[in-house]
């Protein structure tokens, strides 16, 4: 097996970037507490604003959170795509697509005049895109927060010179693997079969319906959830969440563009892709 | 004929009670965040154990294999070690209904097929089991089977009469089971209600297929049916839960997952579903079902006729979690019945 000290021919320095968002991702990874110092055996962490003052601009690995909002940001992570070896997108901010996205169904002039007023002249925006539309990234991590067991399957696999795919399967699998009781019998609309999976069904596990924050699934079905959510005949547990929710197309839209509207969503189109 | 014998209502919580004091006790239990809804779990006490409850989302298989299951540890050491993970410790599952006893058959015979697979057999020779008779539910089909009055994989066999429970004694560890104080003999007037309740429940399957599994066998055999695949896949999420909750699908994946040291790990197999789209790719990057429709028809075939004439049973046992799980609203018993109809009017496209 190839160590993480061959592949780096010494402890890799690894360094964490922000762009456009909550920084929750970064609060997350945080939060691994004990287990962020196993890693720190592993690796010298050189660059983290939201957890350390020094600074350095020499780095094996990149963390980018966020997303691309500014002519500038595309100048900064072109930056640290050059001095990184490996590029790891952190969350679906960076990754996919994300609440910024949502700005998108707007023109920017009138975004900016909402947001900052007679001071809007100081301030430039451009639409809001993933990191993954902007530079080739090695490693994906989605979720909005991301995932403490991704994150940490992640770095494992880059030290140990693996590659890793996010999951291609609904959240759905995950519950199920979970015995979690599918929030559809309690009448609640869930995301989770079109959603790309990989959050271990954290939301669902809690009883609360999956919001959709990983992103779609590639070749995730949206037309069948047009057919079985909006329909007047569906069985008994299906005919529950229609009845209380009296769920319409425009409702799925919505709450699907939360996490999909890069490139802007387009629901017409991906519900008629039932490969 | 088996032993039958009488458990009163009061004798049967000291009953459960012995057993969870003798060695961990799986049973249908209510959910601890989900009040009214049920699953398979261990029990802390007999008060716990709810023996009239409604088809839970997984099936008992996960007290023999479950959802994640480490195989064995390793150390990657020069030369690296290994370290079987296996608990040896005896446990009772109660509560089963009979479409999950069948299922526990059909496992052990598909698992018995070599190269015989060597954890699901270890793992059952740990344990007693003890089945219970239930109320159908609209998606219940087991007449359609043959699992209604299944007694398969199981010790005790408990059926509900006025004073209690009807006790079939089916093998000697259930015999063991018993002490004097647990059971009396049970009157005519016993056997009577117990088979009032067999004839009630079987009156009360209102879901069913239109053939025998053997005619259905033939009749999927028939044709293509690409059209009905076509428009049953429009709707199908491809999300795996008719798998996943299936208490006779047996595919699973394996993987290898490295401590965070990177000294070791550990080899970890996962339940898999024949309906997600990457089950079927394999190295190189050519997928066998990469089309929705293909998975489709697949989980039929595997059900009603691949396995079918392997092992002369339907791999299905009518529990009906496949249709309950779905959130597409796709009805195993719809659809089979769908086929049937237009393979019968001798549709084949
Ligand atoms: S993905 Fe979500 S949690 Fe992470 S930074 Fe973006 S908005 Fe915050
Ligand atoms: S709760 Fe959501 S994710 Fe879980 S099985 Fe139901 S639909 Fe799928
Ligand atoms: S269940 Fe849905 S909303 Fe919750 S973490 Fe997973 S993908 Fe995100
Ligand atoms: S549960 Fe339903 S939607 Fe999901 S894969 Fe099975 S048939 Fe398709
Ligand atoms: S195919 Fe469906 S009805 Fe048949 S055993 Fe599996 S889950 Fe139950």
């Amino acid at each position: 097996m190839e160590g993480p000290t061959k592949r780096f021919g010494n402890k890799p320095q690894i360094a964490f970037f922000d762009f456009a968002c909550c920084e929750g991702c970064q609060l997350s990874v945080l939060q691994l507490e004990e287990r962020l110092l196993d890693i720190l055996e592993l690796v010298d962490v050189v660059t983290w604003r939201e957890a350390m003052s020094e600074y350095s601009n020499d780095y094996d690995i990149a963390f980018c959170e966020g997303s691309i909002t500014r002519e500038q940001d595309i100048e900064r992570v072109r930056e640290i795509r050059e001095q990184a070896a490996i590029l790891v997108t952190l969350g679906s901010c960076a990754s996919g697509g994300c609440h910024n996205d949502l700005k998108n169904q707007w023109e920017m002039d009138e975004m900016l005049a909402l947001v900052y007023g007679d001071q809007a002249e100081h301030f430039d925006t451009i639409p809001s895109r993933p990191i993954t539309a902007v530079v080739e990234v090695d490693y994906k991590i989605y979720g909005c927060p991301v995932s403490l067991a991704e994150f940490v399957t992640v770095v494992k696999r880059i030290l140990t010179g693996q590659s890793y795919e996010p999951p291609n399967q609904p959240v759905c699998v995950e519950c199920k693997l979970n015995d979690h009781l599918c929030v559809l019998e309690k009448g609640e609309v869930c995301l989770g079969p079109v959603t790309r999976g990989g959050c271990d069904a954290i939301c669902t596990g809690f009883g609360d319906a999956c919001q959709g924050c990983r992103g779609l699934m590639d070749a995730a079905n949206v037309g069948a959830m047009l057919k079985a959510l909006t329909r007047e005949q569906a069985h008994a547990i299906v005919r529950k969440v229609v009845e209380r929710y009296g769920f319409t197309q425009d409702d799925i839209e919505t709450k699907l563009r939360i996490y999909n509207n890069w490139p802007e969503l387009n629901l017409e189109e991906i519900a008629a892709n039932d490969d | 004929m088996p032993t039958e014998l009488v458990m009163t209502h009061e004798a049967v919580p000291g009953f459960f009670g012995r057993l969870i004091d003798e060695g961990p006790v799986m049973g249908p239990r209510e959910r601890a965040r989900q009040p009214g809804f049920h699953h398979f779990d261990w029990l802390d006490s007999a008060d716990d154990l709810v023996l009239e409850y409604q088809t839970t989302t997984i099936p008992p298989k996960k007290a023999f294999f479950p959802p994640r299951d480490v195989l064995f540890e390793f150390d990657l050491t020069d030369p690296p070690e290994f370290r079987a993970v296996r608990d040896a410790t005896p446990f009772t599952l109660v509560g089963v209904h009979p479409c999950d006893l069948e299922g526990l058959r059909l496992l052990d015979d598909a698992y018995a097929q070599e190269p015989a697979e060597a954890c699901w057999p270890a793992n059952r020779a740990r344990a007693r089991i003890i089945g219970v008779d239930c109320t159908p539910d609209e998606y219940c089909f087991c007449t359609s089977v043959g699992s209604c009055h299944s007694r398969a994989a199981c010790d005790l066999f408990l059926t509900p009469i006025e004073r209690g429970r009807l006790v079939e004694v089916l093998t000697g560890a259930g015999e063991e089971m018993l002490r004097v104080s647990d059971v009396t003999e049970a009157s005519d007037e016993d056997h009577a209600q117990a088979q009032q309740w067999r004839d009630d429940k079987e009156a009360a399957v209102t879901a069913g297929l239109d053939a025998s599994p053997a005619e259905f066998a033939d009749l999927l055999a028939t044709g293509d049916f690409t059209d009905i695949w076509h428009e049953i896949s429009s709707r199908c999420y491809s999300c795996g839960s008719c798998n996943t909750t299936c208490p006779t699908c047996f595919c699973f994946d394996i993987n290898d997952e490295f401590d965070l040291g990177l000294t070791g790990g550990r080899r970890v197999r996962t339940w898999d579903s024949c309906q997600l789209a990457e089950f079927a790719l394999v190295a190189g990057g050519h997928n066998f079902r990469r089309l929705r429709w293909q998975r489709v028809k697949h989980r039929w075939h595997r059900k009603f006729d691949y396995l079918y004439r392997e092992f002369g049973t339907p791999y299905c046992t009518g529990c009906g979690r496949c249709s309950r799980a779905c959130t597409a609203d796709i009805n195993i018993v719809d659809v089979s019945n769908q086929i049937i109809e237009a393979a019968r009017q001798g549709v084949q496209g």
